[in-house]
């Protein structure tokens, strides 16, 4: 380990490079020598491309890594037998059949250490879930996570291997038994591609009085939303290979959703004029009854029917946009999160709709999901043109007041939101009130009066600011003096500091990726 | 090294006769003399498709696929057999490897020299083909022994190259699959070979840690190394998430590996790196302190790039942890984050929240490009602090009282605070300074620790602690 | 993100702007595997970290002006309330 030079001078060119070891100079072993004549420059062999030869393996027989089951999995398959867990209306036989692919799949893809067994849904649970999916019924979305069963949300714990035993004493990898050191990297420029956002979420649809209210207020703007959402299954497997567009011919307008195993029977496919009456059909249908678990439906099958055909236009746009206004008025946040992921993509093919718009969205739902690299990715989006945009300005705004804590900023900011933002800013306004208050009762001594939070958090009078305060804390905390309320700030202690910590944690174990 | 766009070479006849008289065999030979030292780095020098050293071209021509069962059991194994202690097992599955990679190999020299058919997409799933052969060998009940584990690491390195390769092909020719997905899932389409790529590391990685040979021979030794080509291949495709999956593995496991500081340097300083940012991009700013200073401590001096790049994310880490700047003589070493980070510790430093608001609008495409944005953005809290600070000071002392060491005076009017905001924003005669936002920013300050003392609202003023600890650690 | 396969005119470029994310950003191999502690960054020959970080940040100079300054502003706004 002591050479002087340093090894990538030495080394710096792979094109020159000759191989760091002496040649053939001195050899304990005996050499190969050339065999046979060269009578072709050219290799004529055929292609890798499967076209020759007599060499059995491929590679999906190749490779089968021996299998030890670790603990977890072990565990895992004691819970799917447990007596407490049976479903009654699951089989034995169905749920053995799903577990034995659950573990094979896993096993394949190399996955039996990287699992969450402890987190993953049991196979009688899949089944369940896969059925009411079928049933159609949309409000279950407690599909997420039957095919990415890894739940990344409880994040890595701090690695502790320094503090390891080491078993051998003054081991050292074996490959350097012979102290040969070595140069068996190279220099490679890796090409770049673009980047993707993975964004899989699955949020249950809250409902919360706030955002009744807030659709009530919103009721006859002239927002242009009048359509159901649909939501897909999270994660959809791996399509094996193109099937190639379908062309449908089903002249249905309404169709249930399912989700599809295979390829699509054209019989059972409604082409795009149809696909546009069937829009027109469903955003009457919202307006009159407005019945999301319908319309749900309707929108994923809807959805479906333009990807298998391949359609992608300014319409495919127009229905993504649709859905998710509709989700977002719901208050469905998963549902809309799926259709922002792939208006990200349709927007980048400059297909028309409203990038604006949805983009100050997506930087709205990454506040409230606290996800700081899809954020960053968000912010990447944004480009200067955008920021001229009012959405997107408010958007990036409010971002920005949050950051650094200027609570002022951005409950004026709440105050005035375009577009259907709001329904996301109600969804983490409350969060933001209980960061205020921690700061506001540890940095003013010993009061301060209630119209004073009433204003500064954006509360519509102070009863309903008085109401939020003794919500969170106690009623030691608010005192009227001289016909004054006033909120003693001198006494809160931690109170809303713990009240804070625990709003954002509910986030945090739903919203992360 | 597989550069698209150099130079298509050729190897004329007289060539070709030359570097087969003086070179014959050699990669044969490294093989053997690769198992004869049980030298890892040697045998990946073996499987380094490297086109453009005359070893594998020599390779490529002398041998074909059907020949190359009969000439290794002829002149390897067989001529070595004492020498070599290669199983008959073993010697089975390296026939198989040697015949993939020359077929990968092929498929490499075919796209250099643009014939019909050759493409990234074919070189990609020829190599792959041969690293899952490779990682057949690790597999079965004979296991190639794990001195040969930085062979595993060169297949997976070169597998993620040809991957990029082949997904940059499938965008570039628009011949991205569609399955029948219900939504368009573009990830699919952008990076469906690295996926691909990066589920076949999975394998290696669940190959390295599982191992249960005693660790003098296991395969426990390559488990950073997979892991970090896990890691690059994640952030490639936007998945970090994914990366936490691979350490709660590794952590169950912890008690079965080595010591971190008993692997090669090169191993650990880009584990410690990755895991650093993984951290960093949760905003778990002192997690990623910890690993990204132990990378940074571990570095060999000469990588540059690598330097630079811990410290484009610890300078960072650091402003946010301890509110202290980059010192100029660390700054000068590296021209690009002098760029970087110059501007806006001047203005940090000077209190002038213009210039902080210029500098990060300037710098903007590039930060979050970095991904450092969000954290340097927090920067404008110190910026401020130092603005307020200097209130305090211009504030001056109160009257000593009879001998006692002056004190500063601690009951600052609010306006005052205002009065500095409108210098630090350069704000006009116009421009008007809300008091209640002046008062967010003290208290923000307050609650975050960087300014002690009180907000007297009735009273319009700010009662700042005395002994020296209105603004910790600044001294004052 | 945008696939690079539509057909913008140039005017539109921005919208490419995510494509060059993470360009060089990828961390380099080594071209060693291995290294002595003194081929490290932080050796004995380069002590610890003390030269890393600004350990003054203060600018104190330029109290007096700002103290001025200050005051200046604060009459301003004295005199237009």
């Amino acid at each position: 380990m002591s050479s002087s030079i340093p090894p990538w001078r030495a080394t710096a060119s792979v094109h020159s490079a000759p191989t760091a070891f002496p040649t053939s100079a001195t050899p304990a072993y005996i050499p190969v020598q050339a065999r046979r004549s060269l009578n072709h420059n050219k290799p004529t062999y055929p292609t890798t491309n499967g076209t020759t030869n007599q060499n059995p393996s491929s590679p999906a027989d190749a490779a089968q890594p021996r299998v030890a089951f670790p603990p977890p999995v072990r565990s895992y398959v004691q819970r799917c037998f447990a007596p407490e867990n049976e479903i009654p209306s699951v089989g034995n036989t169905e749920m053995q059949e799903k577990l034995r692919q659950v573990i094979t799949d896993a096993a394949e893809s190399g996955r039996l250490h990287t699992i969450d067994w402890d987190k993953l849904q049991l196979p009688q649970v899949m089944i369940q879930n896969e059925r009411n999916k079928i049933l159609a019924n949309p409000s279950v979305s407690s599909w997420a996570g039957t095919s990415q069963p890894s739940s990344p949300a409880d994040a890595s714990r701090k690695r502790k291997s320094t503090d390891n035993l080491d078993p051998s004493g003054s081991a050292s990898p074996p490959w350097r038994k012979t102290n040969n050191r070595n140069r068996f990297e190279d220099r490679v420029t890796y090409p770049t591609t673009g980047k993707k956002n993975h964004i899989k979420l699955d949020e249950s649809s809250k409902s919360k009085a706030n955002l009744e209210m807030r659709r009530r207020r919103f009721e006859g703007a002239g927002v242009n939303y009048g359509n159901p959402s649909t939501s897909s299954p999270i994660d959809s497997p791996r399509p094996e290979v193109d099937q190639g567009p379908v062309v449908g011919r089903s002249p249905t307008l309404e169709k249930n959703y399912f989700r599809l195993t295979s390829a699509p029977n054209p019989d059972t496919v409604r082409p795009l004029p149809v696909l546009k009456k069937t829009l027109d059909l469903l955003k009457k249908k919202w307006k009159k009854e407005g019945n999301y678990g319908y319309i749900c439906d309707q929108f994923k099958s809807l959805r479906q029917d333009l990807t298998v055909q391949h359609i992608r236009n300014e319409f495919t746009v127009n229905v993504y946009e649709i859905h998710a206004r509709i989700a977002l008025e719901k208050g469905d946040l998963g549902e809309y999160n799926q259709c922002q992921t792939q208006l990200r993509v349709l927007y980048a093919q400059k297909l028309g709709g409203n990038p604006t718009e949805f983009k100050a969205y997506r930087i709205l739902y990454f506040i409230y999901t606290r996800n700081w690299t899809a954020m960053n990715d968000a912010l990447a989006d944004v480009t200067a043109e955008d920021k001229k945009d009012l959405a997107v300005k408010h958007a990036l705004d409010v971002r920005s007041a949050l950051a650094l804590g200027n609570y002022h900023r951005f409950f004026s900011l709440y105050l005035d939101t375009p577009n259907m933002g709001a329904y996301l800013m109600d969804m983490f306004v409350d969060r933001e009130r209980l960061s205020a208050l921690a700061a506001i009762c540890r940095a003013y001594k010993p009061d301060v009066q209630i119209r004073f939070i009433t204003e500064e958090l954006g509360f519509e009078s102070d009863e309903q600011a008085a109401r939020f305060v003794l919500e969170q804390s106690s009623p030691e905390l608010l005192e009227e003096k001289q016909g004054t309320v006033k909120l003693l700030t001198g006494k809160a202690g931690l109170l809303f500091e713990n009240a804070k910590a625990e709003a954002h944690r509910v986030v945090d174990i739903k919203g992360q990726i | 090294m597989f550069d698209l766009d150099s130079r298509a070479i050729s190897v004329s006849a007289s060539q070709a006769n030359r570097v087969r008289l003086t070179m014959s065999g050699t990669l044969l030979n490294d093989f053997i003399a690769a198992h004869l030292y049980e030298s890892g780095p040697r045998l990946a020098t073996v499987f380094t498709p490297d086109i453009y050293n005359d070893n594998l071209q020599t390779f490529h021509e002398l041998f074909e696929p059907i020949g190359l069962p009969d000439d290794l059991r002829d002149k390897v194994f067989l001529p070595n057999k004492k020498q070599l202690k290669v199983s008959k097992a073993e010697q089975k599955v390296w026939v198989e490897v040697f015949v993939e990679y020359w077929k990968a190999v092929n498929e490499l020299f075919m796209y250099q020299n643009r014939q019909p058919g050759a493409s990234a997409v074919v070189i990609f799933n020829a190599w792959k083909k041969f690293v899952n052969v490779l990682i057949r060998g690790y597999s079965s009940p004979s296991s190639f022994p794990a001195w040969t584990l930085p062979c595993l690491y060169i297949s997976g390195k070169y597998l993620r190259v040809f991957a990029i390769k082949a997904d940059a092909e499938v965008v570039s020719q628009g011949s991205a699959s569609f399955g029948f997905q219900d939504d368009l899932a573009a990830d699919f389409e952008k990076n469906g070979n690295l996926e691909e790529a990066a589920r076949i590391m999975n394998r290696m990685f669940t190959l390295c840690l599982s191992d249960r040979a005693p660790i003098e021979d296991s395969r426990k030794w390559g488990i950073y190394n997979t892991t970090n080509l896990l890691f690059k291949t994640y952030f490639k495709i936007n998945s970090v998430g994914l990366t936490k999956n691979l350490l709660r593995a590794i952590n169950a496991q912890s008690h079965d590996l080595p010591r971190l500081e008993a692997f090669p340097k090169s191993h650990i300083v880009t584990f410690e790196y990755y895991v650093g940012v993984i951290h960093f991009l949760d905003e778990n700013y002192i997690e990623a302190e910890k690993h990204l200073t132990s990378a940074w401590r571990m570095c060999h001096r000469q990588a540059l790039k690598n330097r630079e790049l811990i410290l484009t994310y610890l300078i960072p880490c650091h402003l946010v942890t301890t509110h202290t700047l980059p010192s100029p003589r660390l700054l000068a070493q590296f021209p690009r984050l002098e760029e970087f980070f110059r501007p806006l510790s001047n203005c940090i430093r000077k209190g002038d929240l213009v210039g902080f608001d210029r500098a990060m609008t300037a710098g903007e495409e590039e930060f979050v490009k970095r991904r450092i944005y969000l954290p340097l953005e927090r920067g404008r809290d110190i910026a401020l602090r130092n603005l307020f600070r200097k209130v305090f000071i211009a504030g001056g002392f109160e009257e000593a009282k009879d001998g006692q060491p002056p004190i500063r005076r601690t009951r600052v009017p609010v306006a005052e605070f205002a009065a500095a905001l409108r210098i630090g924003t350069h704000a006009t005669a116009r421009t008007r300074v809300d008091t209640d936002e002046v008062e967010c920013l003290l208290a923000n300050l307050i609650y975050k620790g960087l300014m002690k003392g009180y907000i007297a609202r009735e009273r319009g003023i700010v009662v700042l602690s005395k002994n020296n600890s209105a603004f910790p650690g600044t001294g004052v | 993100m945008s696939n690079s396969t539509d057909k913008t005119n140039p005017a539109e470029q921005p919208q490419q702007k995510p494509q060059v994310l993470e360009e060089d950003d990828e961390f380099e191999d080594f071209p060693v595997e291995d290294w002595s502690q003194e081929d490290a960054e932080q050796s004995a020959a380069n002590g610890g970290n003390e030269h890393l970080w600004e350990e003054s940040w203060d600018d104190d100079d330029a109290a007096e002006d700002f103290s001025k300054q200050l005051k200046e502003e604060l009459k301003k706004v004295e005199a237009s309330t």
